[in-house]
């Protein structure tokens, strides 16, 4: 009950979603119901996850970052190859290379959005472009195959932190991603919570002129916001070069939308101000239950897309609602 | 009492804008532990002082020596570490966080601590509500509350700080008289701790109770220093506006009984209850009471934003259902709400577009477009004819004073030329010089023939405008004034000893 209370509606509305979604699935298929489906959606939802919560911190900041997918690939491409070329197979070393090159380029957005003032989205647009078009320039984009990967590469690809067997005999298990996954996300919840630069990250998203009047250096804040989003991009890039056999570097880009969609499904409000973690990995799991499931109901993967812009404007139409609702009540009329 | 410390010595500062000089050449020193008020008209330069002062804004020339030290381009941050609390007028609140967070954010910032903890924002938050004397809810979001309640979170908030001077500018004007009255006191104790305030308001009773000196601006310039003791209302009023400022009385001419008009034992449950009123042409009629008598709601009742359960209403003799605002404007009745900034301006659009607003059927042509070059000749018009001060008609509507605000409301309501017009608190927060102005307009609207309702907490602008006035409690009717005894010479005493004894009803009634 008192849980109950502490979420917001959207939250409410997401768990309502999920529950009857996967009472759907499972009156068809009851292979549904089983642990591989879980680790199987924990396992292609990791990078997703990870990207979300700085997506998150962005959207709170009353910002947006889409050049986040380019950053993660930059560092994780650019980590495997000069792991290749150098012959390094420390996996802390690996990540710390791609998780620099993220916070560098992170910090690119910030002195941008700072210096230029213009919308972070056009600006982060064009450093999508910039950063992997330099990507491109310096390491390439030649394609890695599974066999090539250097081992920490495959250690993690196949590392599992519980093993069980399934019905048909086969060996199933909870991938080691989760461990990043879950450092990421308790890490996010205690920036925006416990510290005093979360509080401005909020601050800020409601009302960047009144965060500058209360003290805060909003510009300082900008850099640690795109900077940890780009952190996170770097981590990103490494679990997601681990998950796929064959690293395309190509294939990355062009994923933002989807996961600034599952953001804003969660209940973060794209003007800013307002996100919950809890919200977001809601909105994750809905979009990894569409495109992990439909197979089960025999439906193609396509209709991922659909149903996921269905919710979204399901909840966009009941948000708007609400508000005019509420404006009524206290006699505002919009337009 | 003041000590001979100067706390702030501003000298010579001049602010620019683009197009507009808001302050120039202004020198002013603030003494520890002295009570001064800003005092002058809307959009004199008051805020820009503030703000420049509190490192939000820099000045164009000049110099700033706080604390014995002299300051260039400070930031906020700056100030604030030098003990500096502002209560900005446009509160600059957290709006989608929470009571507690908005209110111990700046002590928060203070302190630096690097983590945060949320029973210690919660302390703090109950602490500064409690010195006060009001009770909101920890959780609520800001964007929940009323204007009232986020003044009074606004105040909390600077009062969470041992500043050294606390400028307060313009906090009251949505409070209720008792709210006001707690302030003015914890001013006054804040006072004898020996922090200086800085306060501004329109209320020049408020001002004049508690202030030590007054510093007058009129259109950027500093015009003086002054002894609260030794300056009075009407020598004031005279520094601010640089003339003679008086109201004139009205009395209705207009030989015509019939109703314009009438409403009839109209009820809505929770809001007013059994209400009937009959609206001549160049009637003002008076609605006063207390906050919260249902006069606001009634209002929007008779401009079909508020449907009633039950009774009637008669527009000239014919009976009318209203359902929403555009039956209300079809029918000839205008409003001017109570909350200009949410209810009745368009702030992010233009002079021009917000006068267009209320009449876009008159300007529509021949194939439902706008004329867009008829519609800047009446903007220019309303400008010129409410002298309301802008740059151009394609100046957005926020960044003008208040008294400007309501003067580009009330033109544009002016040009749909309506027969009943409703003005909901038209003179809250606004200056005397436009105070007097909206008077002129008002009266004479009602003199070219216009119904008038005006709505007002203030009984010296119900007996200066009104022919005739209503007194609400609780949503009830209990008293109505008729022309003949609006005339007798000690009306003003009998209807603020009417609303004096509500008051304390209304007081027994709640405990
Ligand atoms: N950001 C701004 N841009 C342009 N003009 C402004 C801005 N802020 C204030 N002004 C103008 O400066 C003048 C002084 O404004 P202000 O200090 O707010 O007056 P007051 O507080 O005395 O009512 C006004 O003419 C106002 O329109
Ligand atoms: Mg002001």
């Amino acid at each position: 009950m008192k849980f109950l209370k502490k979420i917001d509606k959207t939250q409410r509305f997401l768990i309502v979603i999920i529950a009857v979604y996967c009472i759907v699935v499972a009156s068809r298929n009851s292979a549904f119901l089983s642990l591989s489906t879980l680790f199987a959606l924990i396992r292609s939802a990791a990078g997703t996850t990870i990207l979300s919560m700085g997506v998150l911190m962005v959207m709170i900041s009353g910002g947006i970052d889409v050049s986040f997918p380019a950053i993660a690939i930059f560092g994780g491409y650019t980590s495997l190859r000069v792991c290749m070329a150098q012959g390094i197979t420390n996996m802390f070393l690996t990540f710390l290379i791609s998780i620099a090159i993220g916070i560098l380029l992170g910090f690119g957005n910030a002195i941008l959005v700072n210096i230029l003032k213009l919308e972070p989205f056009i600006i982060t647009l064009s450093t999508a472009s910039v950063y992997f078009g330099l990507m491109t320039i310096l390491v390439g984009t030649k394609n890695v195959g599974a066999t090539d990967l250097p081992p920490q590469f495959r250690t993690l690809s196949s590392l599992k932190l519980i093993t069980t067997t399934n019905q048909y005999g086969g060996k199933i298990g909870l991938s080691v991603f989760i461990i990043p996954v879950v450092l990421c996300i308790v890490l996010t919840w205690f920036i925006l919570r416990k510290t005093l630069i979360g509080k401005g990250i909020f601050a800020m998203g409601c009302n960047t002129e009144a965060a500058r009047r209360a003290g805060f250096n909003v510009n300082l804040l900008r850099f640690f916001i795109y900077g940890y989003a780009g952190f996170l991009g770097g981590v990103m890039g490494i679990i997601y070069i681990a998950g796929t056999n064959s690293v395309n570097p190509v294939s990355l880009v062009g994923t933002e939308m989807s996961v600034i969609a599952c953001v804003v499904i969660g209940g973060a409000s794209p003007s800013g101000g307002y996100g919950t973690i809890f919200g977001t990995i809601l909105g994750v799991i809905l979009y990894y239950l569409f495109n992990q499931t439909l197979v089960y109901l025999g439906l193609s993967a396509s209709w991922q897309d659909f149903f996921m812009g269905i919710v979204l404007l399901f909840s966009l139409i009941t948000t708007s609602w609400q508000r005019r609702v509420q404006n009524r009540k206290n006699f505002i009329y919009t337009e | 009492m003041a000590g001979t410390n100067n706390i702030v010595v501003a000298e010579h500062i001049c602010k620019s804008y683009v197009g507009v000089q808001a302050l120039s050449d202004v020198s002013i020193t603030i003494k520890e532990g002295e009570i001064k008020c800003l005092a002058g008209e809307n959009g004199c330069g008051k805020s820009t002082f503030v703000k420049i002062i509190a490192g939000v804004e820099n000045a164009t020339s000049g110099t700033i020596r706080i604390n014995g030290r002299e300051m260039t381009k400070h930031s906020a941050k700056d100030a604030i570490n030098e003990g500096i609390q502002v209560i900005f007028q446009d509160l600059s609140l957290f709006g989608a966080m929470s009571v507690a967070e908005n209110i111990a954010m700046n002590k928060l910032v203070k302190e630096g601590k690097p983590l945060t903890n949320d029973r210690e924002i919660k302390r703090i938050a109950k602490e500064a509500l409690d010195l006060i004397g009001v009770d909101i809810p920890l959780d609520a979001q800001i964007q929940e509350l009323s204007i009232a309640n986020r003044q009074l979170i606004a105040i909390c908030r600077a009062l969470t700080l041992d500043a050294k001077l606390l400028f307060m500018d313009e906090p009251t004007t949505a409070l209720t008289k008792n709210e006001v009255d707690r302030l003015l006191e914890i001013v006054l104790g804040l006072k004898a701790r020996n922090i200086a305030i800085v306060f501004i308001s329109h209320k020049l009773d408020e001002v004049m109770r508690i202030a030590d000196s007054i510093t007058v601006i009129r259109d950027g310039h500093k015009i003086g220093d002054f002894d609260a003791a030794e300056i009075d209302a009407a020598k004031l009023a005279y520094y601010m506006t640089g003339r003679q400022v008086d109201y004139q009385h009205y009395h209705r001419d207009d030989a015509a009984e019939a109703s314009l008009l009438e409403v009839r034992n109209l009820t809505k449950k929770g809001n007013y209850e059994d209400i009937s009123l009959n609206l001549r042409k160049g009637d003002i009629l008076g609605l006063t009471g207390l906050l919260g008598a249902g006069r606001t709601e009634l209002a929007f009742s008779i401009f079909g934003m508020n449907r009633p359960d039950s009774g009637e209403i008669f527009v000239e003799g014919k009976k009318v259902t209203i359902n929403d605002p555009d039956d209300a404007i079809d029918l000839g009745i205008g409003l001017v709400p109570e909350e200009r900034a949410t209810q009745g301006l368009f702030l992010s659009k233009s002079v021009n577009e917000n006068v267009a607003a209320a009449i876009l059927k008159r300007l529509k042509g021949f194939m439902g477009n706008i004329n867009s070059g008829k519609s800047r000749d009446l903007a220019k018009e309303a400008i010129g004819q409410f002298r309301i001060k802008v740059y151009d008609e394609d100046t957005v509507v926020s960044t003008l004073s208040g008294g400007n605000q309501q003067k580009a409301l009330i033109a544009r309501w002016a040009a749909s030329k309506p027969k009943i017009f409703i003005l909901d608190t038209p003179t809250v927060g606004i200056d005397i010089g436009s105070k007097a102005e909206i008077y002129e307009y008002i009266q004479k609207f009602a003199a070219e023939g216009m119904g008038i309702i005006l709505i007002s907490d203030e009984v010296e602008e119900i007996v200066a405008n009104c022919n005739r006035v209503i007194v609400m409690f609780n949503g009830r009717k209990v008293k109505e004034y008729t022309e003949e005894e609006m005339l007798s010479p000690d009306i003003k005493e009998q209807i603020n000893s009417l609303v004096e004894s509500g008051k304390t009803a209304g007081k027994e009634e709640a405990s």
